[in-house]
């Protein structure tokens, strides 16, 4: 049975070596470049023609934006503006990851975990400086909540903060584990195909039912790359929104 | 359209009389079938509000488990690293995996509390309204 983990392996392409550090170009890095270059690739082409009436890419262009633009006007309220392209290119990133990964054969970036930690735990210390940046002291406000009796307050605080330190562990978790689980059992299913096909006889005839159920499960994985990519906006923006209005 | 074949309906003035009031008596037939359907089915901004309120709801679910368990890891951390630190064990790691307990359950709250809000304002208060509780 084909190995369903091989999938995940990291295999560096242009070995570099800085301070005794491995910083090798891998097939990770070759992926999130082509993510990359593809969006602003797609971005540029589609908006060079700047038309008041859009074709279609200027028109898949300008819903993403509204999309991004809406779910933060929901959730941060005022000055969201400042966040946009950070927002933005976060859910775009991680969106065309999750859906290059969903192409057979193509590595997908955020199925491993050291990337999922990199990008909450970006967001968990923007959060951090834009929060003290912002409100100064009051930002720790966020750790108070008010009308707490004042004998139990110092549990509620320690309480809060370990809330709060769990932000980037859920944050990063669940993009990964996602997309692992996605992959692995597709791979689990394809690989049935093979094993009931070489089985032989009357077997055989049973392989189209694993066929059918990767069919499903890749229509399943491809919500679940989008659903995905939204879940770790929307949390980035509450997470920005707790840093700019920290009383509520 | 200009055929005397043409029997679609549609074009009710040009028919003869009989014909007309045989065509009205239809149009009214089939307004009452749709009537019957669109009651059946329920308005279709409803729908749309729902079908957007089950994705949304999707998101969060699969936010709540995470939720939890972080919490409950981060909590356990700390105390295991505080009793490294001050050679107090088992006691520290014990009250602060209970305490990441109960801060996994607020965050579950919290995840919840602000679900029921976006639904509520979503649909005017018709789903997610706070009913007030009969046990006190």
């Amino acid at each position: 049975m084909p190995d369903p983990i091989h999938q995940f392996d990291i295999n560096r392409i242009i070995p570099i070596k800085i301070f005794g550090w491995d910083a090798s170009f891998t097939n990770s890095s070759l992926f999130m470049v082509v993510a990359a270059v593809l969006t602003v690739g797609f971005i540029m082409v589609s908006m060079s023609g700047r038309s008041l009436v859009p074709n279609r890419m200027q028109s898949v262009s300008e819903i993403s934006y509204e999309f991004i633009a809406n779910m933060m006007r929901d959730a941060i309220g005022d000055g969201w503006q400042k966040f946009f392209p950070y927002v933005f290119t976060l859910f775009i990133f991680i969106f065309v990851c999750n859906m290059l990964g969903m192409i057979p054969g193509f590595f997908t970036v955020t199925s491993h975990i050291a990337v999922t930690a990199a990008l909450a735990l970006l967001v968990f210390t923007s959060v951090i400086i834009i929060g003290f940046a912002h409100n100064g002291l009051g930002f720790l406000k966020l750790f108070v909540p008010e009308g707490v009796p004042a004998a139990i307050l110092p549990l509620v605080v320690v309480i809060e903060i370990i809330s709060f330190l769990s932000r980037p562990l859920s944050h990063s978790i669940r993009l990964f584990a996602n997309m692992l689980a996605g992959h692995i059992t597709l791979k689990v299913f394809g690989g049935f195909v093979v094993m009931l096909l070489s089985a032989g006889g009357a077997v055989s005839f049973l392989a189209p039912l694993p066929i059918v159920a990767a069919v499903a499960l890749t229509s399943l994985e491809v919500l679940v790359a989008f659903l995905q990519a939204y879940v770790f906006t929307m949390l980035t923006c509450m997470y920005l929104s707790d840093a700019l209005h920290p009383g509520h | 359209m200009s055929g005397p074949a043409d029997d679609r309906g549609s074009g009710g003035s040009r028919k003869p009389p009989d014909d007309a009031a045989a065509f009205e008596a239809r149009l009214s037939d089939l307004e009452a079938k749709l009537g019957k359907v669109k009651a059946a089915r329920g308005d279709p901004r409803e729908a749309e509000a729902e079908a957007r309120i089950r994705g949304r709801g999707m998101a969060y679910g699969m936010r709540m488990a995470t939720e939890l368990v972080a919490a409950i890891i981060v909590g356990g951390l700390i105390g295991w690293g505080l009793d490294w630190l001050l050679g107090t064990k088992p006691w520290l790691f014990l009250a602060f995996f209970l305490l990441g307990f109960a801060a996994g359950v607020l965050n579950v709250l919290k995840a919840y509390e602000r679900l029921r809000k976006d639904i509520a304002a979503e649909t005017g208060g018709r789903i997610g309204r706070r009913v007030p509780d009969d046990e006190d």
